[in-house]
């Protein structure tokens, strides 16, 4: 699709995981050609991470969950650069890119002469982004970052967690994608600059503070009336009654929020509980506020009788903001994401095809941003890049893979058969822990892909 | 003097409360012009504080402070004939439009997209709702909450024995606010290309379910359905936890090299390295309970700067857990200045949350939010309006 908005732009994408995956696989949706850069001993850990059906068998790098739902549709080239021939080689390709996207510890590149300095001398009007734990500056500068630590970094933990609790993280690495889509979005800003201008220039993101503004409504509190928030589990700074309720059936729960007198009374109506209405205790919303214990034990008598989807329907039906708790195995099933075609089926070649969401929560009238392929095999694309871009002959293509420089297969420092057994899930175990609420093994029947 | 990014673009915002605003002040930041059209009673954000000492006063609303930062603001009734005629000629200069209206409210207003596009062709219009334009559960109201329900991601937060949590701070309405911003960026590529604008259908629970991280994936890989289990969600890299210390909390991680020496080392007990639970990550991810109780005294008796530097030098990723309050003392994040002041009026000087990225060419401003109606006057003259036509329209209450 030569329509899509940044097609003819190219990336070289030397980033790892989660943040940087996530904004260069929105850039490719969007259009960019996307060259995934790795390391034969340091291939991306994702590349390990949630293999398809348990199988650790043969190239299992390639068929990894976790690495295809962040990197479809990209193209893979080898480069170790603790090689100096890669190093060299990655100067040569800079020429032929737009844009750079990196995720290491802010020395990583600077040691390799890769800083943003030295590759704008190659490429004038280059682009280049950083995502990092904390920035390229600053004492925390090198700290060694996770997403699982920049969550509660950004203070977005401290609201999070049931009352008189400890603090708690979110079940996925909050900050990563939130960056990852930030960080896409300063890419397209300063894409739109140097149309304008010829300019390019450097992005330094810090995935604490990208995720900072998130507290606002705390932060401000803090700063005009010095006051800390206590964490409040699922209730409403603003609404009363909000929170999550048991529904019928084992681990299923409904949230809602009554945001006003008539909500409250519709709610009433659509329980069928016209007592509560006339309860005076609930009738107002300081009321409801203060009573708001009694209240939860009166919904929940209520809601542990009712199914969640059905009570969902039931009070939107009555315009009540209610919502059913779906795991995920019902998100996938969901008739209304089903419909939005939220989730993108990929075909991966040994896998067959899988649902994945997509990345981005908009959808375009004018086209359609989605990923143009399965994920990429371990330098799949080496021999096209670098003889289609830089003209490698086959001898020095064969020289490079006999260096290990390159190739399709990781440099792993344990033994592999080590490596297949801690990535095979002791799934049995982690249900029996509770980490898991089901294990179907018909899963792909119920999703309609075997 | 920097250039803006964004300079000569112009949005006109329709939108209220935290998604839509949060989109465009990231737009505003890039140097864009923002209109926030409010209706003559103002953003509903407005009333929803914090106000310094709890007095309301629209013009005083913290949040509202924070997610409209550097726009200018307008009062315009948009349920009249002649707040439409307004909003029109506004149209006319504008690059983008943004609301976060009920589906197919504005076309009641003869403002839906199909309404505009043949007058506005090149207009971005970009709609922000709970769950869409389309599908089963687009009339359905909904809020951050009833989005980390549907999103599955509630159901994954939280302690496995206790109700799902939610996030704190409304993420929801973040994630909405970034996807709406990153999809009128793309149209505008696009419209570079192509001449034409288009209709954006940006949906808060599709941006919290983008946000899964392999949730959805470990059912259709694996068939298994994932449940909360307190803080770590990575079960296969126990512990990646939040922990009490002496003086509140710290994010416990090893990492991939801080097994099975450096935690050994840190909790000055190199002899625990020999241990099983040490060194096989599925002993420690199973038998979790073991190590917290040799981990858990050590840390009550240090403080969280102190593990966190002895941690960072045995290179492993542990974090603070921040409040507003130490964030607002955090002395790296001082020393990368994050926090910027402004002169906000009727506030007075307050810091706000900086950029939340960097461009060397174009830093990103930040500049006070508009008090209700600010610029109504400044923006009907320079549409042409007259002095007697801006009290006409004052009178009958269209701005």
């Amino acid at each position: 699709m030569s329509d899509l908005p940044l097609s003819g732009v190219r990336v070289l994408d030397l980033a790892q995981v989660y943040a940087g995956p996530t904004c260069t696989r929105i850039l490719g949706n969007l259009g960019a050609e996307v060259i995934k850069i790795e390391g034969l001993k340091r291939v991306d850990v994702t590349r390990g991470l949630v293999i398809a059906d348990n199988n650790a068998e043969g190239d299992f790098w390639n068929r990894m969950g976790y690495f295809l739902y962040r990197n479809a549709g990209k193209k893979s080239l080898t480069l170790d650069f603790a090689t100096p021939q890669a190093v060299a080689l990655f100067k040569r390709l800079v020429p032929h890119a737009d844009v750079v996207v990196e995720s290491f510890t802010p020395r990583v590149m600077a040691q390799h002469g890769l800083d943003y300095q030295s590759l704008r001398r190659i490429k004038p009007d280059l682009i280049m982004i950083s995502l990092s734990g904390y920035g390229q500056d600053g004492p925390w500068r090198d700290y060694s970052a996770y997403g699982m630590g920049l969550e509660p970094a950004s203070g977005i933990s401290s609201l999070t967690g049931y009352p008189g609790g400890d603090p708690a993280r979110t079940g996925i690495s909050f900050t990563d994608p939130y960056s990852g889509i930030l960080g896409a979005g300063a890419v397209l800003t300063a894409l739109h600059y140097r149309r304008r201008t010829g300019k390019g220039q450097y992005i330094d993101l810090s995935e604490q503070e990208a995720a900072i503004p998130v507290v606002g409504y705390a932060l401000m509190d803090y700063i005009l009336n010095q006051r800390l928030p206590s964490r409040r589990g699922n209730r409403s700074p603003w609404f009363a009654p909000q929170g999550c309720y048991p529904c019928r059936g084992d681990d299923r729960w409904l949230v809602l929020t009554i945001r006003g007198d008539a909500e409250w009374r519709a709610f009433c109506d659509a329980s069928d509980q016209p007592q509560w209405a006339e309860d005076e205790r609930f009738g107002d919303v300081l009321g409801r506020l203060r009573h708001h214990d009694q209240l939860d034990e009166l919904i929940a008598a209520w809601t542990r009788q009712q199914d969640h989807i059905e009570a969902m329907s039931l009070l939107q039906g009555a315009g009540i903001i209610a919502a059913a708790v779906l795991d995920p195995k019902q998100v996938l099933l969901n008739p209304h994401l089903r419909e939005r075609d939220h989730f993108e089926t990929i075909d991966q070649p040994g896998i067959g095809p899988r649902p994945v969401p997509r990345q981005l929560g908009a959808r375009f009238s004018a086209f359609e941003a989605a990923s143009r392929g399965p994920a990429p095999k371990l330098g799949e694309h080496n021999r096209e890049v670098l003889q289609g871009l830089l003209g490698l002959s086959d001898e020095e293509l064969a020289d490079l893979e006999a260096e290990k420089a390159i190739g399709d297969t990781p440099l792993f420092e344990a033994p592999i058969e080590a490596i297949r057994t801690d990535l095979e899930w002791p799934l049995e175990t982690l249900l029996e822990m509770g980490a898991l609420a089901a294990l179907d093994p018909d899963f792909k029947r119920q999703l309609g892909i075997d | 003097m920097s250039d803006l990014a964004l300079e000569g673009l112009r949005v006109i915002d329709l939108s209220q409360g935290i998604a839509g605003p949060y989109c465009t002040r990231l737009l505003a930041d890039s140097g864009a012009d923002v209109i926030k059209v409010e209706p003559p009673g103002g953003d509903y954000a407005r009333n929803l504080g914090p106000f310094p000492d709890d007095i309301p006063d629209p013009d005083r609303a913290g949040l509202f402070v924070h997610l409209n930062a550097s726009k200018k603001g307008i009062t315009l009734d948009l349920q009249t004939q002649s707040g439409r005629v307004v909003l029109r000629k506004l149209l006319a200069k504008a690059d983008v439009l943004v609301e976060n209206d009920a589906p197919g409210h504005l076309a009641g207003l003869d403002l839906g997209y199909d309404d505009l596009k043949s007058e506005f062709p090149q207009l971005v219009y970009c709609s922000i709702t709970p769950f869409g334009q389309t599908g089963p559960y687009r009339d359905f109201v909904g809020n951050s909450l009833a989005c980390m329900a549907l999103s599955g991601l509630m159901y994954v937060t939280g302690d496995p024995d206790k109700e799902p949590l939610c996030t704190g701070g409304e993420p929801a309405e973040y994630f909405a606010a970034l996807n709406g911003w990153v999809a009128v960026l793309a149209a505008l590529e696009h419209r570079e290309s192509t001449g034409q604008g288009q209709h954006l259908d940006v949906s808060m629970l599709e941006s919290m379910g983008a946000a899964d991280e392999y949730n959805t994936t470990m059912y259709s890989f694996l068939g298994a359905v994932r449940k909360r289990f307190y803080s770590r969600h990575h079960v296969a890299a126990y512990p990646a936890d939040i922990f009490p210390c002496k003086d509140g909390h710290i994010v416990v991680i090893g990492g991939v090299s801080g097994f099975p020496t450096g935690m050994a080392i840190l909790l000055e007990q190199p002899v625990l390295e020999q241990l099983i639970l040490f060194q096989n990550l599925w002993m420690r991810a199973i038998e979790w309970r073991q190590f917290e109780e040799i981990a858990r005294p050590y840390l009550l008796e240090h403080d969280w700067q102190e593990i966190l530097t002895r941690a960072q030098e045995l290179r492993m990723p542990f974090a603070a857990v921040l409040d507003p309050k130490t964030l607002l003392q955090n002395a790296h994040l001082k020393e990368r200045e994050f926090f910027r002041e402004i002169e906000q009026p009727e506030l007075g000087r307050l810091p706000l949350a900086g950029p939340p990225f960097r461009m060397s060419e174009t830093p990103l401003r930040h500049g006070a939010a508009p008090l209700l109606g600010q610029h109504t006057q400044e923006l009907l003259l320079e549409l042409d309006y007259s002095p007697e036509d801006t009290v006409i329209l004052r009178e009958r209450g269209i701005t």
